[in-house]
Order: C-alpha cells, then sequence, then structure tokens
C-alpha cells in the first residue's frame, strides 16, 4: 500500500523544512519518495537524502503558468510503480491549488495507492494578507486540507497569531491546526496530528472518562440528525452494530416507542454532548453534564491558571466536575494541568501541536469560562 | 479630452510599494497640491498615513484588481476631479489585464516595479510569468533590502533578460542606493557589413529588431529559422522565424519577421533555412500599421536544424 501525501503552501512557508523534519524524526522505517514540484529556497540536499534512502523526484515545472496536468499523474504513476513506496511526499508548487493537486492525485489512487495526509503550510505572520491579496489559490489551500501546520508561530505576536488562527478557522472548521512551534515538537507528534489523532480539546478527558459518551458522533439514520460529541461516526444502519458508549443501547425503534429517541442513560455518566438535551429526555436536571473545550495559541502563566482553576472551583461558573488542559506558557514551556473539585494539580509538561482546554461539569457559564481564560 | 497621468507602482506584495508611495506623497516635489486619487489593489502590512502630506488633496480607495471597472474608475476620477492617478497594483495580477480597463482618457505615465532581493529569485523561479509581467513594463525596477556588497549580478540578468531598457537601482539595508551601470552589449554586431546571427541569439534580435526597427534600417543580417507563409500576401513574400520561449512551454510562439523574396512560394513551410537579408523599417499589417522590421532577401538557402528547436532569452 502506498499513501501518498501532499504538503502545499506558499513559497517560503516552510515546507521543506517541515518535510526534512518528518524525514528525519516522523516518517520512521518507511520507503519514501519524494516529489518536488518547486524551485525551493532551501532545496533538500541530496546526500541526506540518500542516507535516509529517499529517492527524490523533481518535476520543476514549477511556474504558475504551467498547470499540473497529464505529467503530472504519470510521473506519480511510474515513481509508485518502480519504487513500490510506503508513502509519496509530494511538494507541490506553492501558486497552486491543493485541490488541483489532490484531484490529480486521485486519478492514480485505487486499490493499492490512497490519498494520505493534505496538509497547508502557513507562516504565521503572513496569513492575513496573503488571503486577502492572493485570494484563490491561497484560500483553496487552507481549504482543502485537513491538517494546517503554523510556521514560525514564535516570532509572530500573540494578537497576530490569534487573528491569523481566527481567518484560518473561518475558511476551514475541521482541520486540525498545529500552533506550536516546530522546535517544540517531534516529528512524531506532527504526524499523529496528521493523522488526526487526539487533535480535539475534548478527547483531553478520554483518558478519564472512556467510560463516558463524551466522544461520538451519533448519526441516526433514521432522522439523519447528527450528535456532536466528539470522535467517531455511528451509523445505526447495522442493527448489531455495537455502541459502547455509557454502556447503554441504541435500540430504536424497537423497544422505545418514542416519537424521538430516548436515550437511557446509566445513572453515572458523564456526558458530555450537550447537543442530546433537545433530542433525549432526560429526567433529572442533574444529568446534563456539558463539556466545553477549545484550542488555543494563547500562552499563559502557571499563576493565571491557578487563578482560573481558583475561580472555577468557586461555583461561579457553574459546578465544575473536572477541568484538564495543555497551554502553552508565557517562558516557552508548557503547562498542563488537571482538576477536580478541591483538588488541582499544575505542572510543567510536554509540548502539544496546540494549546488545548476542557471543562466537564453541569449548568457551565460556557462564555463565562472562555472569557475566564481569555479565549 | 484631458489626458490624467497613471503612475503605477508594480511588484509583489513585501516589497516595499506602500513606503515607497507614502514617502513619494510626502514630498513637496512630488505632491504639490495636485488631486490625486491613490488607488489601491492590495493590502499588505504597511498603511498609509495622510497626516504627514503637505497637500490634503489625496483620495484613497481600496479596489479588487480581477473585478473592477471601467466605469468604476471612470466615476472615481470624476467625484474626486482627479488630476492624476496613483495606482498601487496586486503583485499576483496581470498588469496588462488592469490597463486595459483604464479609462480612455487614463495615460500611464510611469511603471516602477519593486522587488525584495531576499524572495525575488525564489519567486522568480516558481513565478517566472508574474515576474516577467512586471519587468517587461517597468521604466524602473528597484531591487531592496540587500546587504550592502551582495553580487547584484543575478538581478541585473534577470531584469534585464525581460527589459533590455529596465533602469536598475539597489537599494541597501544600510539606507544607500545604488543604480545599475552594467551594460549589455548585445552578443551580435549590428555595425558589421553582415550581422551574422547565431542560433542562441535569435529571441535576442527578434526582441531588439521589433522594438527599435529603425536602429536596423538598411542593415544586412544572416539569420537561421523555420520557412512559415503568411496567411494573405502570399506572393513573393514568406515570414522566416522561430519558435520562441520566453517563459515556460505555455508561452511559445512563433516569432517571424516577414521577408520579401521572389521564390517563396516554393519553399517548404517549416523547412529550416538560412536567410541573408536587408532589414528596412517599414508599415506592414502584421504590425497593426506601425513600423517593423520588413526583409528583402539576398538569398536563401536549406540549412540544418540548430540544436535547439526552440529559441529562448
Amino acid at each position: 500500500m502506498t499513501k501518498i501525501d501532499i504538503f502545499s503552501g506558499f513559497l517560503g512557508a516552510g515546507k521543506t523544512t517541515l518535510i526534512k523534519k518528518l524525514i528525519q524524526e516522523g516518517y520512521q522505517n518507511q520507503k519514501l519518495v519524494l516529489i518536488e514540484n518547486e524551485f525551493g529556497e532551501i532545496g533538500i540536499d541530496g546526500g541526506f537524502l540518500q542516507e535516509a534512502g529517499i529517492n527524490i523526484t523533481e518535476m520543476n515545472s514549477g511556474c504558475i503558468c504551467c498547470s499540473l496536468v497529464g505529467d503530472f499523474g504519470k510521473a506519480l504513476q511510474e515513481v509508485i510503480e518502480k519504487f513500490a513506496p510506503d508513502r509519496v511526499i509530494i511538494e507541490p508548487s506553492g501558486v497552486g491549488k491543493l485541490s488541483d493537486v489532490v484531484a490529480a492525485v486521485q486519478k492514480v489512487t485505487g486499490h493499492d495507492v490512497e490519498l494520505g495526509y493534505t496538509v497547508a503550510v502557513v507562516d504565521a505572520g503572513k496569513v492575513k494578507v496573503y488571503s486577502k491579496n492572493f485570494g484563490e489559490f491561497y484560500n483553496n489551500q487552507i481549504e482543502t486540507a485537513s491538517t494546517i501546520i503554523m510556521s514560525r508561530t514564535d516570532s509572530a505576536p500573540q494578537a497576530k497569531l490569534d487573528a491569523a488562527i481566527e481567518i484560518l478557522r473561518a475558511h476551514n472548521a475541521e482541520a486540525t491546526i498545529v500552533t506550536t512551534p516546530w522546535n517544540d515538537l517531534t516529528g512524531v507528534q506532527l504526524i499523529a496530528a496528521m493523522e488526526g489523532v487526539n487533535t480535539k480539546a475534548a478527547e483531553l478527558m478520554d483518558e478519564e472518562a472512556h467510560h463516558c459518551c463524551c466522544g461520538h458522533h451519533h448519526h441516526h439514520e433514521d432522522e439523519h440528525e447528527e450528535h456532536h460529541c466528539c470522535g467517531h461516526h455511528h451509523h445505526h444502519e447495522d442493527e448489531h452494530e455495537e455502541h459502547h458508549c455509557c454502556g447503554h443501547h441504541h435500540d430504536h425503534e424497537h423497544e422505545h416507542h418514542h416519537e424521538h429517541h430516548h436515550h437511557e442513560h446509566d445513572e453515572h455518566c458523564i456526558c458530555g454532548c450537550h447537543d442530546h438535551d433537545h433530542e433525549h429526555h432526560h429526567h433529572h436536571a442533574d444529568e446534563v453534564f456539558t463539556s466545553w473545550g477549545v484550542e488555543t495559541a494563547k500562552k499563559f502563566t502557571k499563576e493565571q491558571i491557578d487563578e482560573a482553576l481558583h475561580a472555577l472551583d468557586s461555583g461561579e461558573y457553574g459546578i465544575v466536575l473536572r477541568a484538564k488542559g495543555i497551554v502553552p506558557a508565557t517562558d516557552g514551556t508548557w503547562i498542563h494541568f488537571d482538576m477536580v473539585p478541591e483538588e488541582f494539580s499544575i505542572r510543567s509538561g510536554a509540548a502539544d501541536i496546540t494549546g488545548k482546554l476542557c471543562v466537564i461539569g453541569s449548568k457551565l457559564d460556557e462564555a463565562g469560562v472562555a472569557a475566564l481564560f481569555g479565549v | 479630452m484631458q489626458q490624467i497621468p497613471v503612475y503605477a507602482f508594480t511588484g509583489f506584495l513585501d516589497s516595499g510599494k506602500t513606503r515607497f508611495i507614502q514617502e513619494t506623497l510626502e514630498d513637496e516635489r512630488f505632491n504639490a497640491g495636485e488631486r490625486t486619487l491613490l488607488l489601491v489593489f492590495e493590502e499588505g502590512e504597511e498603511e498609509f498615513d495622510f497626516t504627514t502630506y503637505p497637500h490634503s488633496n489625496v483620495f484613497l480607495h481600496v479596489l479588487d484588481q480581477q473585478s473592477v471597472t471601467t466605469k468604476q474608475l471612470q466615476a472615481l476620477a470624476k467625484q474626486h476631479k482627479a488630476q492624476r492617478v496613483v495606482a498601487e497594483l496586486n503583485g499576483m495580477q496581470l498588469v496588462g489585464d488592469l490597463y486595459s480597463r483604464f479609462p480612455e482618457d487614463w495615460v500611464v505615465a510611469q511603471e516602477v516595479m519593486f522587488a525584495d532581493a531576499t524572495t525575488f529569485m525564489a519567486y522568480n523561479a516558481n513565478m517566472r510569468n508574474l515576474m516577467m509581467d512586471k519587468l517587461v513594463g517597468a521604466q524602473m525596477v528597484v531591487f531592496n533590502r540587500l546587504e550592502k556588497g551582495a553580487d547584484t549580478m543575478p538581478f541585473h540578468k534577470v531584469a534585464r533578460a525581460a527589459n533590455r531598457r529596465i533602469d536598475i537601482l539597489y537599494d541597501y539595508t544600510d539606507g544607500t542606493t545604488q543604480f545599475d551601470d552594467v551594460e549589455d552589449p548585445l552578443p551580435f554586431d549590428i555595425n558589421a557589413p553582415v550581422i551574422d546571427l547565431k542560433d542562441e541569439d535569435y529571441a535576442l534580435w527578434y526582441r531588439d529588431v521589433t522594438e527599435e526597427p529603425q536602429k536596423y534600417h538598411g542593415k544586412t543580417i544572416r539569420f537561421k529559422g523555420q520557412v512559415a507563409m503568411l496567411r494573405r500576401d502570399k506572393n513573393g513574400i514568406f515570414a522566416p522565424g522561430r519558435f520562441v520561449m520566453t517563459c515556460c512551454i505555455d508561452d511559445i510562439q512563433f516569432c517571424g519577421v516577414p521577408c520579401k523574396y521572389a521564390d517563396a512560394a516554393k519553399l517548404e513551410p517549416r523547412s529550416w533555412v538560412t536567410v541573408t537579408a536587408k532589414i528596412a523599417a517599414e508599415k506592414h499589417m502584421l504590425y497593426q500599421g506601425e513600423l517593423g522590421p520588413v526583409l528583402t532577401a539576398i538569398s536563401v538557402e536549406p540549412a540544418v536544424p540548430p540544436v535547439e528547436d526552440v529559441a529562448t532569452f
């Protein structure tokens, strides 16, 4: 099986640097082929690639007037047949649309070849002006990518970084956005981000609250209704499909005679899915738990976190059962924190791809919590 | 009709256009109170500060270069009773596309290109058509953010390959500037009894002779080219020339010069010939009524094809 990964991004965004880091630290023990379709500012030197056992194919017709057609698919096919690689890494022209490259790749995909990561590398300091002035191709890269990796986030002022993230989010609500300086991350972490592993803030809670259903998408065939909790899609077409969330069974139509679904939640389930309450008949108000989660590049001090956790514990923001987060600190380190009523731990820990905050509780004042953390 | 001069500033984002316009409008010598319509087709990091202008007759409008219409431009000029236009163009768009939408009474008085020397080479390698587009039309290009002592020849070569007559200014990080005074002699001797053109110089000669046909009037040239027939004008005339590539495969076009030759009809189209001919600057329908080079053959001999099929600069 060959997977084809595409790293788009405008000239100077840092595509080559990123690819080099991934080759060194992330794509371990995989047979790689690199296809370059751009005259880079920094070339990946041949010696390094040879050492890593990587084949490099340059398709330097990288000017915007030469469209990516015909030859590209053919060359890709040839490379796959010749080297049978695990991965083909494509660095397309920075002034092309990512969707065009994806379309070209999809013509080649089939039984043994599939599309891997679609990444847009964006310079944190340039997002605003590029998005405004370049228009289509630039925004297309952002919109098409499943992972957006920001570069030079450490040299952009916080306000600019926040504004950049906002623009990226406006163009792509789904993608994982990596906001952490690359030097603080390992290639393995970056690959995990591209794999879509552990990206949503609410998943932070998975480790602790794995009995609970705050981690699933329920797709009810009969109502075409989606419930956004966090991670999986359940299609209820299949009667025998198992739903192990909260340990309760979702048996529709057969045992329940309700117009709407009744999910019988286990007594003590911490269900983080607030989307449920308008559909499901919860009988006890105190069963309604909500989870609030955000991803953020905002930097904190341990004092600020301590203050915020005290405030959460005061009851002012609702009944907080848990709060957890991994956020960058103003001094360049990372803060990990955990909170249960009357008990919290704040410590230094490893960097993550972006900051994450998660609060679970009842009757949460979500706007208040957001303001409390300033996100 | 009173003409409105347009001062156009081109170049890529972050190349220093806004700062230059800002400084120019702060300068009493350039801003003596003329009613100036300032059109901005690209919004970068720098912003205009009107408070420092000696006169307040500057009217700023931010427009979309791709969609702006002649009517809109006309209306703005009228609204502000503009005496001149200063335009900051979008680097990712083609200059000519915008010019073609300028109202009739707008005349481009000057086009200056700005380029950040730290990114220019990479941009040129990957977006050559956009760079060429700006270089070809500009009277001057400013390469800025250069380190003192940096090698300027690579910039010179790219700029002059695109535009032989462009003035080049180097703007150094230490605040000094320097004009490029490197001359680019043509690789052939135009004063020789017969200008003997090497195969690799065809594109250069073609551009020069079409830009300045009078310079070549009365001279004799010998060059290798392919036979092409003109659509009309079949009798006693053909157009020897070469396929020329400016930027990439997509822009290859046949560049031929009309040549009077009694036996033209006997020539095999697309065959290679060595043409020796006298050059005259004449009007010809190929030049839409303007003066252009027209050859009169002295001899036309079959030739072996050159090593490179397509001519380049």
